[in-house]
């Protein structure tokens, strides 16, 4: 697996996130909006976490190959997505997203899950929970290659756990999106029946990520394994 | 909107930033009633018949979406019954409606910038800002279709050798369907790298590289542009005088038409219709000039 390079524009971008942006957007949100605050500082922030991570894709920019990667991983699961788009919330994406976390890396995983949520709405559909699917998307490729980096993720088991917790990440993470569009405010007794009345949804996106991992995590392994032995990439 | 459309790239971005920004943070109910009438004004122009064909369908999600709030909120003085020993209030009510009008508002304004803001203008646009970014998208989208038409070719190559994922038993199927993804993966990675070997030996990513697009800046994006921010400033400027500042509990506060409230309604309102104006104006225009011929 790839080492983690320290990349000190990136860093330096994402201390002044954490520390400058986000207390002012805290700030507005309180100071200004009323009752609309919370709506207004999820948005922001799950936007402003992309950050980071869009300027170490800026830096890649003469690495054409890398880059190129992450777009086949990112239209492979599009494609997907749009293959399947008869089957409410049955769908390859994350399965996709996650496999390119552990193959190409944390980075360019939590990339190809914004990716995918990004051009994928365009086919769908921009609305405000854009920001949420690319963060979502993104941390659940993110998590699978630091996963990755320990060597777990060669185990089948954790495959399948790593495919059922991500289902409920997703649910869980667009659920705080669902509550603060549908009742202005962010209440633990709205969360949690929103999360009961969503378990069929969790229910099948765990189902899904478990058998797309389990169908498609060797053969894309093993080619992409092959692609960066060949060529030298991710080194 | 065939005339505001052709305005730039830029122009366009703020302004939905701009009016989506505001119709999703300000929930003072004029302001959320004047979104939601300039939004289904501009899709009704934009789809016509097609979207009042297929209004039942927001008219369902905006009594599903009211019917929430009431049932989970239960603040409010004005109490109209109970259930459950829960109180069901007049101001949860009206709350539930108004985010649900505000939340169709959000959504018909996303349906005029998905018509609007095709994916050439967003990829121009962050183009100039995030190179890489754009450039990542605008392959992405690129492959989707392009993988498409590989499967398509990969399924017949393999139907004439038995790999047909049409007929057979289930296991077959599957087997097959794998097998002509995994052939499609091989094909993608080893065409990535040629692809990207010819961008580079066509000097990708080297200083001083022009690119080619269609979009100018001219002095009607000027005018535009410094009305939309005009107006913005105009409407955040009242939002701090207290104009959108509206609390559903305990109770109402009153809504007040004071002269400067009228004012900031008023500019609000007049953000919302610009690109109905420009439309109004180029049809006028275009009529005019024909009647001298």
């Amino acid at each position: 697996m790839q080492e983690l390079k320290t990349n000190p524009l990136r860093n330096i971008v994402a201390s002044i996130i954490v520390f400058v942006i986000i207390p002012i957007v805290l700030y507005i949100g309180i100071a200004f909006l009323g009752d609309r605050k919370f709506y207004f500082i999820s948005v922001t922030i799950a936007l402003l976490a992309c950050v980071p991570f869009f300027i170490s894709l800026e830096q890649k920019r003469t690495q054409t190959r890398e880059i190129l990667l992450i777009a086949v991983m990112s239209a492979l699961s599009v494609a997907g997505r749009l293959l399947f788009y008869l089957v409410a919330a049955f769908k390859p994406v994350a399965a996709i997203t996650i496999i390119s976390g552990i193959y190409l890396g944390a980075e360019a995983g939590f990339l190809t899950g914004a990716l995918s949520a990004l051009v994928s709405n365009i086919y769908f559909g921009q609305g405000p929970w854009t920001p949420f699917q690319m963060f979502m998307w993104g941390i659940i490729g993110f998590i699978a290659g630091l996963l990755a980096k320990t060597g777990i993720m060669e185990k089948k088991t954790a495959l399948i756990l790593y495919g059922v917790f991500a289902g409920i990440l997703f649910s869980f993470g667009m659920d705080v999106w669902g509550v603060m569009s549908l009742t202005g405010i962010f209440t633990w007794e709205a969360y949690t029946a929103a999360l009961v009345t969503a378990i069929p949804f969790t229910i099948t996106y765990a189902v899904s990520n478990v058998i797309f991992l389990l169908l498609l995590a060797k053969p894309i392994g093993e080619k992409l394994e092959r692609i960066k032995k060949k060529y030298g990439l991710m080194e | 909107m065939k005339s505001f459309e052709t305005y730039h790239p830029i122009v366009l971005f703020v302004y939905f930033v701009s009016v989506i920004g505001i119709t999703m943070f300000f929930m003072h109910p004029i302001y959320v009633s004047l979104s939601f009438l300039a939004a289904v004004l501009m899709n009704s122009i934009l789809f016509g018949a097609h979207f009042w064909k297929r209004s039942w369908v927001y008219v369902l999600l905006f009594l599903g979406m009211a019917i929430i709030n009431p049932l989970i909120s239960h603040n409010g003085e004005m109490v109209l019954f109970y259930v459950n020993h829960n109180a069901v209030t007049v101001e949860a009510i009206a709350y539930g409606m108004a985010i649900a009008l505000m939340l169709l508002a959000v959504l018909l304004w996303f349906k005029v910038y998905n018509d609007t803001m095709t994916s050439d203008k967003f990829i121009y646009l962050f183009g100039r800002i995030v190179p890489v970014f754009a450039l990542v998208i605008s392959i992405t989208l690129r492959l989707v279709p392009l993988f498409k038409r590989q499967i398509k070719q990969i399924t017949q190559a393999q139907k004439t050798i038995g790999m047909d994922y049409a007929v057979g038993n289930i296991w077959h199927r599957i087997k097959s369907i794998v097998h002509i993804f995994s052939i499609l993966l091989t094909w993608a990675l080893e065409n990535t790298i040629e692809t990207a070997d010819a961008m580079k030996a066509r000097g990708y990513g080297l200083p001083k590289r022009t690119t080619f697009s269609l979009f100018r800046f001219e002095l009607r994006d000027t005018i535009v542009l410094s009305l939309i921010g005009i107006l913005t400033i105009g409407t955040v400027v009242g939002s701090f005088i207290g104009n959108t500042t509206f609390y559903f509990y305990p109770t109402f506060s009153p809504i007040e038409f004071n002269w400067y409230n009228v004012l900031f309604y008023i500019i609000y309102t007049m953000l919302l219709l610009l690109p109905v104006v420009i439309e109004l104006k180029e049809r006028w225009q275009w009529r005019s000039l024909q009647s001298k011929i």
